[in-house]
């Protein structure tokens, strides 16, 4: 779920632990109820502070995602059917965003991203 | 007490070639403080002054707010060091060095010594001299953090050390600091190494410091702007405003597109660039170790013009 953090990319790192976690919650792979890790073994295993832990589980508590029972540890909430669909919405145009900073970089037209993406989702990518 | 660390107007000749200049440190309580340089640039010597293991020539150090060296005992009390080279008996056994050690440290923490030797897979019967690098490092960690101190000073603690000995000795020194506020002060020249948990850093060159801020200032400050129209402003001519930031450097890129790579950026500054009549075409942040290697060389320069200034 945490692989490839990136302390050197623009996005700083608690924002993108929440991110994976969202993307978790997203998918299915955390369930309501599920622990999360706690701050404490989540910063010696990932190696960073433990306050960016700590900064990435409050802003999660915010938003609703998870709830901070005290002294048992970190939970995930039931979200509903359409906060999840929000989240994958919110995932797909994140991806997307990316990829147009990405083609800007590049200087690459519009017509020659949309050609692009056709190509591969009519190829056989991977992707339902 | 705000600070962990606090050193004013430190000075110490430690040879002809070589001085700490004027170095005024802040390391704040809580703070994990990264105190990065070159080889050479005078991290140990300025360590080995804190600690009072050398006395300084002018200035003052406070160590947990304790003077230096009226205070030590004090603050050494509280203080766990992981020195740049071991200075245990090597004819002891694992054991041995851990009863001569804990017998300093009243809040010793001895559970917590037999999880870790378990772990780090330390065995009580070995004798140090016969120990490897990673694991003479894997002990003195554990030496360091069992004594449970308020202050951790690292000199070069990863240096030379596997990838498999540096995530050990990192995850249980962030585990500590998770479970109580502790400062950390640790120096180092590996700079990604030190990105992903430090939350200050102070850089050293040639015996002073060149800056100590929060990392997230150091990081948002320092940005590379690729732009076009650039090539014929000159930043500090007459003919031109001067830039509200701090030019570290500059190049040509493909045609007319320039990179310039700044510090003390702030995102209203894109209006000096328009005022230029420059465009900007991409405003990324430097990592750490860019941020810092750009940082020292604009540092050796802007010296060396102060030397030939004097010369």
């Amino acid at each position: 779920m945490f692989a490839n953090l990136d302390p050197k990319s623009a996005v700083p790192l608690y924002e993108q632990i929440g991110l994976r976690l969202k993307a978790a919650v997203a998918t299915g792979e955390l369930r309501p109820g599920n622990a999360l890790p706690s701050v404490r073994q989540l910063a010696a295993k990932l190696r960073i502070n433990p306050a960016t832990v700590a900064q990435a589980y409050r802003g999660l508590e915010e938003q609703g995602f998870v709830e901070l029972r005290q002294g048992a540890g970190t939970f995930v909430r039931s979200v509903g059917g359409d906060s999840r669909a929000r989240e994958r919405t919110a995932q797909a145009r994140r991806l997307a965003r990316g990829m147009l900073a990405e083609a800007a970089r590049l200087g690459l037209s519009r017509p020659e991203l949309r050609d692009a993406i056709r190509h591969e989702l009519d190829g056989k990518g991977g992707i339902a | 007490m705000t600070s962990a660390i606090e050193t004013t107007g430190l000075s110490y000749r430690a040879s002809p070639n070589f001085a700490i200049h004027d170095l005024s440190l802040t390391v704040p309580a809580g703070a994990l403080y990264g105190f990065l340089g070159p080889n050479g640039c005078g991290k140990t010597t300025t360590i080995r002054l804190l600690l009072g293991l050398l006395r300084p020539d002018a200035g003052s150090v406070r160590l947990l707010g304790e003077p230096v060296p009226q205070g030590l005992p004090a603050a050494l009390a509280r203080t766990g060091v992981v020195p740049d080279r071991p200075h245990l008996h090597p004819y002891l056994t694992v054991a041995e060095s851990l009863a001569f050690h804990a017998a300093f440290y009243p809040a010793w923490d001895p559970g917590w010594a037999t999880r870790l030797q378990r772990d780090f897979l330390l065995e009580s019967d070995r004798k140090l001299a016969g120990l490897s690098k990673g694991e003479m490092a894997k002990l003195m960690f554990l030496l360091a953090l069992c004594q449970r101190p308020d202050l951790l000073i690292l000199d070069e603690p990863m240096d030379g050390l596997d990838p498999v000995v540096r995530r050990d000795v990192l995850g249980a020194m962030l585990d500590y600091v998770s479970t109580r506020t502790g400062t950390v002060f640790i120096s180092s020249h590996l700079v990604h190494e030190l990105e992903r948990f430090c939350d200050w850093v102070g850089v050293m060159d040639a015996g002073r410091l060149v800056v100590e801020l929060p990392m997230a200032e150091f990081r948002s400050g320092n940005k590379r702007i690729r732009l076009s129209g650039a090539d014929t402003v000159e930043p500090g001519r007459a003919s031109s405003s001067p830039p509200p930031f701090t030019l570290l450097a500059r190049e040509r890129d493909s045609g007319a597109l320039e990179t310039w790579v700044v510090r003390g950026w702030e995102p209203q500054m894109t209006g000096w660039f328009e005022q230029e009549g420059i465009v900007i075409r991409e405003v990324a942040d430097l990592d750490l170790e860019d941020g810092f290697v750009e940082l020292l060389r604009a540092f050796r320069v802007g010296e060396q013009a102060q030397r030939s200034d004097h010369a």
